[in-house]
């Protein structure tokens, strides 16, 4: 199985090509195109209770599909905003995505939820993570470039601007300074990063697109 | 005639370089830039051909502008730049002949010689396909220039290929599509986030979208202010 990231970073997509027997998942509705010669089916997400608490508290979809190839072929995959895509390699390892990050992996990777806490809901960030371990590659999507970075120590990053992260690395929200430079200065809450590991961040966030839209409607 | 893809494929833009007698038709509003020695002239009709008012109309219908610019070169070396309105990415495709049936909003220039009129792909296409009612179609010889939301990228269809509904950009019309389920079973399609989709069967050369607005909007809408 070859995956190609193309048109990175605004309009990036997946292009996977398959032989016989090749199989991949991928979140739902993210198939663009596809070969005839490949197979969709679709399941419950970890099961169909992780699958249920996916749906109530990470707006993410209950459902994910599996293409399997019978012969060779292709599937695209994409997201729906404009964005950059980015792989890695887990090799039994686990990566904690942010809800709605999550595009495809390979079928040696489990998918289920955790816990990221309350903090996390008034970061803006959600309840819950979804979390990928296991052995193979996953692919998530950003809303604008997605910038990673090696963390040791502590990190301070906007609220919403998080895509992904490493089990080493914790949460904590905060204001950005006093309450009154926190409201006026646009920061507002704060993600406080802590711990040694790897961050990827988004160079947009989609709530500062629906602002902006809003800002501009009539 | 010459053209270059400029800043694919976030903000495409198409330049020019025209010669004395060499003409561009394009959507109304494509222009962004062009020399002094260009004459535009506005109609409904393809250049030279036929069409009028009724052509227009249908073009309204697929999404189109009801007139149409001509840009014509009187000296050699002219420059003309054009773009589509929204962020995406812009292709080339050659015509020698054939005819390639575009989705409505995706047509963006031609040269002179294509002539353009607007097709009617059946009722199951005009309400499932998530496309627009009709379609624009090229034929002739020359340069046909597409552009979408998203990049576009080109499949050689041989047998048979699925696109989800919103994805297409245009067809060679040697292919023939049906709108159909994405999985064998009926539940697993619209469960599955995917629903209903275009299969193509045929031989020849196709254009997806990466990219559809639609679902763009579905995640934005929510978060924007009641009006």
């Amino acid at each position: 199985m070859d995956v190609e990231i193309r048109d990175r970073p605004a309009f990036a997509h997946l292009l996977v090509q398959m032989e016989k027997g090749d199989k991949i998942i991928a979140e739902a509705g993210a198939m663009a195109s596809m070969s005839g010669q490949l197979q969709m089916t679709t399941r419950f997400s970890g099961g169909p209770r992780g699958a249920l608490l996916r749906r109530l508290f990470a707006s993410e979809s209950i459902f994910i599909n599996e293409f399997s190839a019978q012969a060779s072929g292709h599937v695209v995959l994409t997201q729906p905003y404009p964005g950059d895509i980015v792989a890695v390699d887990l090799r039994g390892t686990t990566i904690f995505l942010q809800p709605g990050a999550f595009l495809a992996c390979e079928p040696g990777i489990t998918l289920g939820l955790g816990w990221a806490g309350v903090r996390s809901l008034i970061a803006r960030e959600g309840l819950f993570r979804l979390k990928a371990s296991g052995h193979g590659r996953v692919w998530f999507g950003a809303y604008g470039a997605v910038v990673p970075r090696d963390v040791d120590g502590e990190l301070i990053v906007d609220s919403g601007h998080l895509v992904a992260y490493e089990p080493t690395i914790g949460i904590q929200v905060g204001l950005a300074a006093g309450i009154f430079s926190s409201f006026f200065s646009g920061e507002g809450i704060i993600t406080r990063v802590r711990g040694q590991g790897k961050i990827y961040l988004q160079s947009r966030s989609f709530g500062g697109l629906a602002a902006w839209t809003n800002a501009h409607l009539y | 005639m010459h053209f270059e893809m400029l800043c694919r494929p976030a903000a495409t833009a198409v330049r020019y370089t025209l010669d004395r007698g060499e003409s561009i038709t394009c959507e109304v509003g494509a222009m962004v830039a062009m020399t002094t020695g260009l004459t535009v002239s506005t109609t409904s009709k393809s250049r030279g051909g036929g069409g009028g008012i009724v052509k227009g109309l249908k073009r309204m219908f697929s999404g189109e502008n009801f007139f149409l610019n001509h840009f014509t070169s009187q000296e050699d070396q002219q420059t003309l730049v054009i773009a589509p309105t929204m962020m995406g990415d812009c292709r080339h495709h050659r015509l020698s002949g054939g005819t390639m049936i575009v989705q409505g909003s995706s047509w963006l220039a031609s040269s002179g010689e294509i002539e353009i009129d607007t097709t009617w792909q059946g009722f199951t296409s005009a309400l499932f396909s998530g496309e627009s009612m009709f379609w624009v179609r090229c034929s002739g010889r020359g340069d046909l220039f597409l552009s979408s939301y998203g990049a576009i990228y080109a499949v050689p269809v041989s047998g048979q290929y699925t696109v989800d509904t919103g994805h297409i950009v245009a067809f060679e019309e040697t292919l023939r599509y049906r709108i159909g389920k994405a999985s064998p079973s009926l539940i697993g399609s619209f469960l599955g986030g995917e629903g209903l989709v275009c299969k193509f069967e045929g031989q020849g050369l196709l254009y997806c979208q990466s990219h559809n607005a639609p679902s763009l909007g579905k995640l934005l809408g929510p978060k924007l202010k009641p009006r």
